[in-house]
C-alpha cells in the first residue's frame, strides 16, 4: 500500500464525517479522513473559558466581521466569542439567484462544534409522508429499519431527554431530562388544558449524567455554562472533536489530514468504480490524489453536492452519479417564521440557577391524527421562559440609583417561541455550479436557486398565529411578533441535494446511502434526505452514517465493493 | 498568569478542583490549562491610563463621560466610569458602528450640548449644577422614548452603549449579581429568597 492509498477515505469531519471515521476505523479499515479547514483538537477552543468582560465590545458582532463574513452575519452567531468558527465569505463566495443563507464552519469538527444540539428522532409518519402524499419520491428506509441505529448513536453520543410515548416523536435511549423551569411547567399545563398541545423539555446532546459507556473518557458532564458554541473543554456536549474523532484516533487506523480540500471524485471507467479523490492543499495549493476502496462523502449537504457536480467524466457528464438529473435538486432547509415573545405574569419570587443550554419543545401537532390543514406537513416549536435580561433597560427611562437598583433585580418573566417547519422537496429548488466565478483556491462556486412556495407560505402564517394563540391561551401579555427575516438556509438545516430512493431514475442514492451508479461511494451528510420532517436533523445523519458504514464494511468483506 | 493570591484565580482553582471531583477527575489537561488562562487578562481600569480616544474628540468624551456617570453612577457598587465605559463607547463606535451611524452619534453629542446650553441660560452642560445635568439627561431621555424615532436618537444610543459597556464589565457583573462561571447544575424553580444575589444568566 503506497502512502496515498487507504482502505477508506472520509471527506469531511462534521457530524457525519466524525461518525464515518469512528465506525470505519473501529471496524478495522485504514481510513484517511480529510477536512478542508484547519485542525481543531479537543480542548483547543480559544474562547471557551473567556469571561464576559474579557470579550471585546460586549461580544457584539463587529463591523470587520460583517465585512469579511456578511453571509455568516445574517445569523446572530459570529460574535467575538464564536466568529472564528464561521467562514470568511469573501474567500468562499457563492452565487444567489435568490437569497440563500449558506452558514458554514471550515475546520475539523465542522458545524458539530457550533450546533444547537437538539436531537430528535424522525417518526414512522415522517418516513411515510412522501409516499402517502405523492410528494418527491418515497423514502426507501422505514422507521423500524433505522430505529436500532438511533439507539446506537444516542447511546454513544449521550442524549438528555424525557420518554413521552409520543408516536410522532419516538423516544430514544435517554440520559436524564433537564428540568423545565416554573413558568415553562405552568405554560405546559395551560396549553395542554386549553389546546391539547404537548410541551416537553428539549432533547439535547448534552451530558445530563455520565455516559452509560466507557468509550469517551475525555468527556465529562454538562456544567450548565451555556457556552457550547465556543466548544466545551469539559466535553459536555457531543461533537466530532469531543467524541467521534477521539474514538477513531484511538483505533490507530485513522490518518486525519486538515487543510485538504477534496474537489473531485476520481472515476475509473474500465472498473466502473471510484478509485479516490482529488485534493488541493489549502495552504500550499498543491494537488494530490488519494486512493481507497471505499469513499464516504460527508462534506455537508452542499459541500458533497459541489464535489459530485464538479466530478464530470464521460460516464457522468452531468456530475458524479447523476443519471437521474436530481443531483443538486430538491434542496430543503427548515422553514422558520417570525419569532413570538410575551410576558408572563407572576412567579416573581422564583427563578433558576445555572445556565441551561436547552429549552422546551412542542412536537408537531398539525396534520397529525384528525387535524387537517390547507397545507401539508407541520412544524414544532422551540423556546424557553426566562427572567428577562439587560435588554429591558434599553427602552426605559430609569437612570442613576433607580437604574442601579433595577440592575440588581431579575427582570419579569418572558417566554419565547420559534419554530422549524418542513419544506417540501421540490425539483425546482436546486444548486448548480457557477463556472463564471472562482473562490480563493481557483475552484468554481455553487449557485443557488431556492424559493419558498405556496405550502411553505401557508405554513409560515400558521407558525406565527399558532404561537400567538398559545400565548393568549396561557394568559400572557405584551405578545410581540418579531420581523420576519427568513431565507432558505438560515436554519442551517440544508438537506436533500442527493436524495435517496428505490429508483435510480429518480434518486441519486440507494437505501444504504450508496450512489446508485457507483456502489463504492457513500454520501451520508444531509444530502441524502428524501424529505426533512420538521425535527432537527443531526441525529438522523448520525444514525444513517453509522448504518452506511456498517453496510460498507459488510459489502467489502463480501467482495461486493 | 496572575499571582496565585488573586482571589479570582483562587476561585477558579477551587472551581476546577470541584469540577474535577464531580467529573471523577476527568478534566483534561488542555481544559484545565484553558480554564486557568482565563485569569491572565487585564483587570478593569488597568488600561485607563493607556486609553487615548480613537474616535471621539476630547469635548465629546467629556459629554459622554458626564452622561454615562449620570446614567450609572457609583453607588454601593461601581459605576460606569469605574468600568471604563467612556473608553468602551469610543472603541465600540469604531468597531461596531458604520460611518453614518458614527457621524450621527457625533452630531447627536453636539445637539445635546447645544440644547443643554440653550435651556441652561447659556451655561454649558458641563458647567451646570449636578441636579440640572441629571434633570436634563432625564428630560432628553423621556422625550426620545416618547418620540420613538428611527434611527434611534443619540441619547438612546449612548444609553445602550453605557449599559452594554457596564454590564459586560467585570465590576458591573460581579458587584451587582452573582457570577458563577461553572454552575455545574441547573435548578428550574428556586425561590429568590434562597439566592444570595440575582444570578448572572446572560
Amino acid at each position: 500500500m503506497d502512502s496515498n492509498s487507504f482502505d477508506a477515505i472520509v471527506v469531511g469531519t462534521g457530524m457525519s464525517g466524525g461518525w464515518a471515521a469512528k465506525e470505519l476505523t473501529e471496524k478495522g479499515l485504514k481510513t484517511l479522513v480529510l477536512d478542508r479547514g484547519r485542525m481543531v483538537k479537543h480542548g483547543e477552543y480559544p474562547t471557551a473559558n473567556t469571561d464576559p468582560w474579557d470579550l471585546p465590545y460586549g461580544n457584539r458582532i463587529t463591523l470587520e466581521t460583517r465585512q469579511r463574513k456578511p453571509v455568516q452575519s445574517r445569523t446572530s452567531y459570529p460574535t467575538p466569542a464564536a466568529q472564528h468558527w464561521f467562514v470568511d465569505d469573501l474567500e468562499n463566495p457563492y452565487t444567489e439567484v435568490n437569497r440563500f443563507d449558506w452558514i458554514r464552519g471550515y475546520h475539523v469538527g465542522g458545524r458539530s462544534l457550533m450546533w444547537a444540539r437538539q436531537s430528535y428522532r424522525f417518526s414512522p409518519m415522517d418516513f411515510e409522508a412522501n409516499a402517502k402524499e405523492g410528494v418527491g419520491v418515497p423514502w426507501p428506509v422505514s422507521y423500524d429499519e433505522i430505529a436500532p441505529w438511533y439507539d446506537y448513536v444516542e447511546t454513544f453520543a449521550g442524549i438528555s431527554g424525557s420518554p413521552e410515548g409520543i408516536p410522532t416523536l419516538p423516544d430514544g435511549k435517554f440520559l436524564p431530562p433537564m428540568e423545565l423551569n416554573c413558568v415553562e411547567i405552568d405554560f405546559q399545563k395551560r396549553i395542554s388544558e386549553k389546546l391539547g398541545r404537548k410541551l416537553i423539555i428539549g432533547r439535547v446532546a448534552n451530558l445530563s449524567a455520565p455516559l452509560t459507556h466507557k468509550e469517551s473518557p475525555q468527556r465529562g458532564t454538562c456544567q450548565y455554562r451555556n457556552l457550547c458554541i465556543r466548544g466545551c473543554p469539559f466535553g459536555g456536549y457531543f461533537s466530532s472533536v469531543s467524541a467521534t474523532l477521539p474514538s477513531a484516533e484511538r483505533t490507530g487506523n485513522m490518518t486525519l489530514r486538515a487543510n485538504k480540500i477534496a474537489y473531485e471524485i476520481i472515476y475509473d471507467n474500465d472498473k466502473g468504480r471510484a478509485t479516490g479523490v482529488r485534493v488541493l492543499d489549502a495552504e500550499s495549493g498543491a494537488q494530490t490524489d488519494y486512493f481507497a476502496k471505499v469513499i464516504f462523502l460527508c462534506a455537508s449537504t452542499l459541500g458533497s453536492a459541489f464535489i459530485m457536480l464538479n466530478s464530470t467524466s464521460s460516464r457522468f457528464p452531468n456530475g458524479f452519479g447523476n443519471d437521474s438529473g436530481e443531483l443538486g435538486h430538491n434542496l430543503v432547509d427548515h422553514l422558520k417564521a417570525a419569532g413570538v415573545t410575551a410576558t408572563a405574569d407572576g412567579y416573581l419570587d422564583v427563578a433558576y440557577t445555572g445556565r441551561r443550554a436547552n429549552g422546551y419543545y412542542i412536537p408537531r401537532y398539525r396534520n397529525v391524527g384528525n387535524d387537517k390543514r390547507s397545507y401539508l406537513r407541520g412544524f414544532g416549536y422551540q423556546g424557553r421562559a426566562s427572567r428577562s435580561g439587560f435588554g429591558r433597560f434599553n427602552d426605559n427611562a430609569l437612570i442613576g440609583e433607580e437604574l442601579k437598583q433595577a440592575i440588581k433585580e431579575p427582570g419579569p418573566w418572558t417566554v419565547n417561541a420559534s419554530s422549524f417547519g418542513e419544506i417540501l422537496p421540490n425539483h425546482l429548488n436546486h444548486a448548480t455550479i457557477d463556472r463564471s466565478r472562482k473562490d480563493k483556491y481557483g475552484l468554481p462556486v455553487l449557485k443557488f436557486d431556492v424559493q419558498l412556495r405556496e405550502n411553505e407560505r401557508a405554513m409560515q402564517r400558521e407558525m406565527v398565529s399558532d404561537a400567538v394563540e398559545m400565548f393568549e391561551a396561557a394568559g400572557y401579555k405584551d405578545i410581540k411578533v418579531a420581523k420576519e427575516d427568513y431565507a432558505p438556509g438560515l436554519s442551517i438545516h440544508e438537506a436533500g441535494a442527493a436524495r435517496m430512493g428505490k429508483d435510480p431514475k429518480t434518486s441519486v442514492l440507494n437505501k444504504f446511502n450508496q450512489v446508485h451508479a457507483c456502489k463504492n461511494v457513500f454520501v451520508t451528510d444531509g444530502s441524502f434526505m428524501t424529505s426533512s420532517a420538521c425535527q432537527n436533523p443531526s441525529l438522523t445523519y448520525m444514525a444513517f452514517t453509522a448504518r452506511a458504514a456498517d453496510h460498507a464494511v459488510n459489502e467489502l468483506k463480501k467482495g461486493n465493493l | 498568569m496572575s499571582e496565585p493570591r488573586d482571589p479570582e484565580m483562587m476561585r477558579r482553582r477551587e472551581i476546577l478542583r470541584r469540577s474535577a471531583w464531580l467529573l471523577g477527575g476527568a478534566v483534561s489537561a488542555p481544559a484545565a490549562l484553558a480554564f486557568l488562562q482565563g485569569c491572565s487578562r487585564q483587570e478593569p481600569g488597568s488600561n485607563k491610563a493607556a486609553w487615548v480616544p480613537q474616535y471621539l474628540q476630547a469635548k465629546e468624551v467629556a459629554i459622554v463621560t458626564a452622561i454615562a456617570d449620570i446614567m450609572i453612577p457609583k453607588t454601593d457598587t461601581s459605576g460606569a466610569l469605574d468600568a471604563d465605559v467612556p473608553a468602551f463607547i469610543d472603541t465600540a463606535l469604531l468597531a461596531l458602528y458604520p460611518q453614518p451611524d458614527r457621524d450621527r452619534f457625533r452630531v447627536g453629542v453636539a445637539a445635546f450640548a447645544d440644547l443643554a446650553k440653550a435651556q441652561g441660560a447659556g451655561k454649558p452642560f458641563l458647567e451646570q449644577e449636578p441636579q440640572a445635568r441629571v434633570a436634563f439627561v432625564r428630560q432628553t431621555l423621556e422625550t426620545a422614548l416618547a418620540a420613538k424615532t428611527d434611527p434611534k436618537p443619540f441619547i438612546l444610543t449612548v444609553r445602550e452603549l453605557t449599559l452594554l459597556g457596564y454590564l459586560s464589565s467585570r465590576v458591573g457583573i460581579t458587584e451587582n449579581m452573582e457570577y458563577v462561571p461553572v454552575p455545574t447544575a441547573f435548578h428550574g424553580c428556586v425561590p429568590l429568597s434562597q439566592m444570595k444575589k440575582h444570578v448572572y444568566w446572560e
